[in-house]
């Protein structure tokens, strides 16, 4: 069996794991179930590395049914079509629901919510998401990701908050669907064709049209949903807030980044030659969003107090920072994209669980609630401190690879400004995460402010003792946090990462692989750049988080001048007004953004 | 002519669905406006498919070269039908378990986390 035909089983094995699981539960019990499904994940783990070395050197697709295109023909067929990148972000997806699964070994006292099923479904379907080379298979795949995490998120029925939550989710990235759909049907009606290369090629190189700019317009916007990009972000607070903790890791570490892939895998394969003149203009608008996103994230990221809340805006600013890994529109960006989601989902991945350890032994979640509570727990508390300054991007962390190209691309398009919202990113996430762990574990300062989310009550998740944190729950974590520390480590990462990338963005030889059979071309490991100025400018970034977080929390002791700190605890009163929690209001920005990006390209694309 | 009504439609019964949606003060009510938004993708689906003349896309028992409506977008529109029936079921039992936990199916009173 070669290793092309082994790609689908990366999404069919844990599909039918899961049914059985689901068929069977209520007999053979919790632990089997546990332990079946963490065999399936740890199968899929070993099954996306081998395919991730196998598309090291060249990409590999897969049709099915054996239903290539024959010469001179055209892509009836559907294809996985592997590439580096998506093979990469499969790895992430697997080993951060093998790391969820073990860690709920000690959550959830019964089968009866489906929860290890709905795990498996969850990885099975990111997995394809990441592999498939169809427009309308990836819509496929992109529902069921999110018809099994709309499950996921509101698995505690018994309280009311996880049902908003879940609700809320479920809508905003349900009318993102649809706009999808609608591109998709757009697209289409244009070309006759469904197959990314197939559609690309027909777009081929003259400019874009109303019709052609609306369906990338709303296809964009709906994956750009997924991906929590400011303003269409408002579910990701409601749905992380309530979500099981493993879950969270699954949502933070991987769902949001594959909404960002998504859009790059689109805009590369598709639109990237029809808006090729347009391309100065296309960047400065994505990254205005991203700066956008990377702002208004680290604000509420500070000004939260519910700790999966606070975290989950952590999320959304770094995902404005992503945002620029692909709206530089330079290989080089990408691969700093490809890095810097490998090491931010480990990272905060690892939070979400460290987060999960707090509710587990505290039953609170609350910054104010958990005021010194955590004393005594050290090593939870060490995780804390090396995940906040992960998500600064300091020296030995992924982050910092994958921010320095980012960064170094936009010095070469003459965008070096956006190296600020950066900054900005990270000092204000790591600030806040630092913040609360100085109050939690070493009770040091006044209490934090409460707001309106801190006080929601959340039902623990465990029935264990209290006592002490179970291995189960503790390990993964370490070992995700530690992960994202271990990736920088790979020798010629950024070299590696800026080819892979290299293979991604050129469409025309990606077209002439999937419809010509192509040979495929080695990726070209590219010259790294010294790191210098990145590790100064992100140990600059870890200081003035480090300083900021003392500063908030000593405030009272040290000085007036810091009362700063408060007003940006008890944040800005309008942008909190504006994530309100009622769906409607969510839909309502949703339309709004989608109106205003329309705007902005019918006037700067036309 | 008829072909650009299907698409002005579409894009009526669209944005009537976010209307709906964004004003709604039902969550059952909600749902159901989700569902209106999701009929004006089969309407720009059928838009596309449809053929003046075109018959259906059976070719068993019809002569070659009869002209045919395209039968991919039905295909489509299956797919589309299947997700949207899978994701109002799952929104109505969320609306349901809500009213039995919080004794609200109004999206105002089940703000609870917020800001």
């Amino acid at each position: 069996m070669s290793l092309t035909t082994a790609i689908p089983f990366c999404v069919a094995l844990p599909l039918i794991i899961a049914a059985l699981l689901a068929l069977v539960s209520r007999w053979i019990g919790r632990r089997v179930c546990d332990s079946l499904a963490i065999a399936a994940a740890a199968c899929n783990v070993l099954l996306a590395l081998v395919i991730l070395r196998g598309v090291w050197s060249h990409p590999l697709i897969y049709w099915f049914g054996n239903w290539w295109p024959r010469p001179g023909g055209v892509a009836l067929g559907i294809c996985f079509n592997v590439d580096a990148v998506g093979a990469a972000l499969a790895v992430l997806t697997a080993t951060l629901t093998l790391a969820g699964l073990i860690y709920s070994w000690k959550i959830f006292e019964d089968t009866e919510n489906h929860f290890q099923p709905l795990m498996l479904i969850f990885m099975a379907a990111m997995c394809g998401f990441s592999y498939t080379g169809d427009l309308f298979n990836l819509f496929v795949f992109f529902e069921l990701m999110s018809v099994s995490a709309f499950a996921l998120c509101g698995l505690k029925t018994l309280e009311p908050a996880p049902l908003q939550g879940a609700f809320n989710f479920a809508i905003v990235n349900t009318v993102g669907a649809f706009m999808i759909v609608m591109g998709i049907g757009l697209l289409y009606a244009r070309t006759g064709a469904l197959n990314f290369a197939q559609v690309g090629r027909s777009l081929g190189r003259t400019p874009a049209d109303a019709l052609v700019l609306l369906a990338f317009l709303l296809i964009a916007v709906g994956y750009m949903t997924k991906a929590a990009i400011v303003p269409f972000h408002f579910w990701l607070a409601d749905a992380h807030a309530v979500a099981p903790s493993p879950v969270c890791v699954l949502f933070s570490g991987v769902m949001v980044e594959l909404g960002l892939y998504a859009v790059a895998r689109i805009y590369w394969t598709i639109f990237s030659g029809t808006l090729a003149a347009h391309e100065g203009q296309l960047r400065e608008i994505l990254l205005m969003l991203a700066t956008l996103c990377a702002v208004v994230g680290g604000l509420m990221c500070y000004a939260e107090h519910h700790l999966k809340r606070l975290l989950a805006f952590s999320t959304i600013s770094h995902a404005g920072l992503m945002l620029a890994g692909i709206g530089l529109l330079t290989p080089k960006a990408l691969g700093g994209f490809l890095i810097y989601v490998l090491s931010h989902g480990t990272i905060k991945g690892g939070l979400f669980l460290s987060a999960g350890i707090l509710l587990h032994r505290h039953q609170k979640i609350g910054e104010d609630h958990l005021h010194g509570c955590g004393r005594g727990m050290w090593w939870t508390a060490a995780l804390f401190v090396i995940g906040a300054f992960g998500l600064a991007g300091i020296l030995p962390f992924g982050t910092l690879l994958g921010e320095s190209m980012i960064s170094e691309a936009a010095k070469s398009v003459q965008q070096s400004w956006i190296a600020y919202a950066f900054v900005f990113a990270e000092v204000f996430t790591a600030g806040a995460v630092l913040r609360a762990t100085f109050r939690i574990f070493f009770g040091w300062g006044e209490p934090a402010p409460t707001d309106k989310s801190s006080r929601v009550e959340e039902k623990p998740e465990t029935e264990e003792t209290r006592q002490r944190t179970p291995a189960a729950m503790f390990l993964p974590t370490a070992a995700l946090i530690l992960l994202g520390i271990a990736i920088g480590a790979v020798p010629q990462l950024r070299g590696t990462a800026e080819g892979a990338a290299g293979v991604f963005v050129d469409s025309s030889h990606y077209a002439q692989m999937v419809l010509d059979n192509a040979a495929p071309a080695p990726p070209r490991k590219a010259p790294e750049e010294p790191l210098t100025s990145s590790i100064v400018r992100s140990s600059v970034a870890g200081a003035l988080a480090l300083a900021l977080a003392l500063g908030s929390v000593f405030r009272k002791k040290l000085a007036p001048a810091l009362n700063f700190t408060r007003s940006l605890e008890l944040g800005n009163s309008a942008l909190r007004a504006a994530h309100s929690g009622h769906p409607g209001d969510y839909v309502a920005w949703q339309s709004l953004g989608m109106a205003a990006i329309g705007g902005l390209f019918a006037w700067l694309l036309h | 002519m008829l072909n650009y009504l299907a698409y002005a439609v579409a894009a009526w019964v669209f944005l009537w669905g976010l209307y709906g949606i964004v004003t709604s003060k039902n969550l059952v009510h909600q749902v159901v406006c989700l569902a209106i938004l999701q009929t004006s993708t089969y309407v720009l689906l059928l838009a596309i498919g449809f053929k003046i003349g075109g018959t259906a896309p059976i070719f068993a028992d019809i002569p070659v070269g009869t002209p045919v409506v395209d039968p991919l977008v039905q295909a489509l529109m299956l797919t589309d039908v299947v997700v949207e029936a899978t994701v109002a079921a799952l929104l109505l039992s969320m609306v349901v378990k809500a009213n039995e936990v919080a004794g609200t199916v109004d999206p105002e009173e089940l703000r609870i986390l917020m800001g």
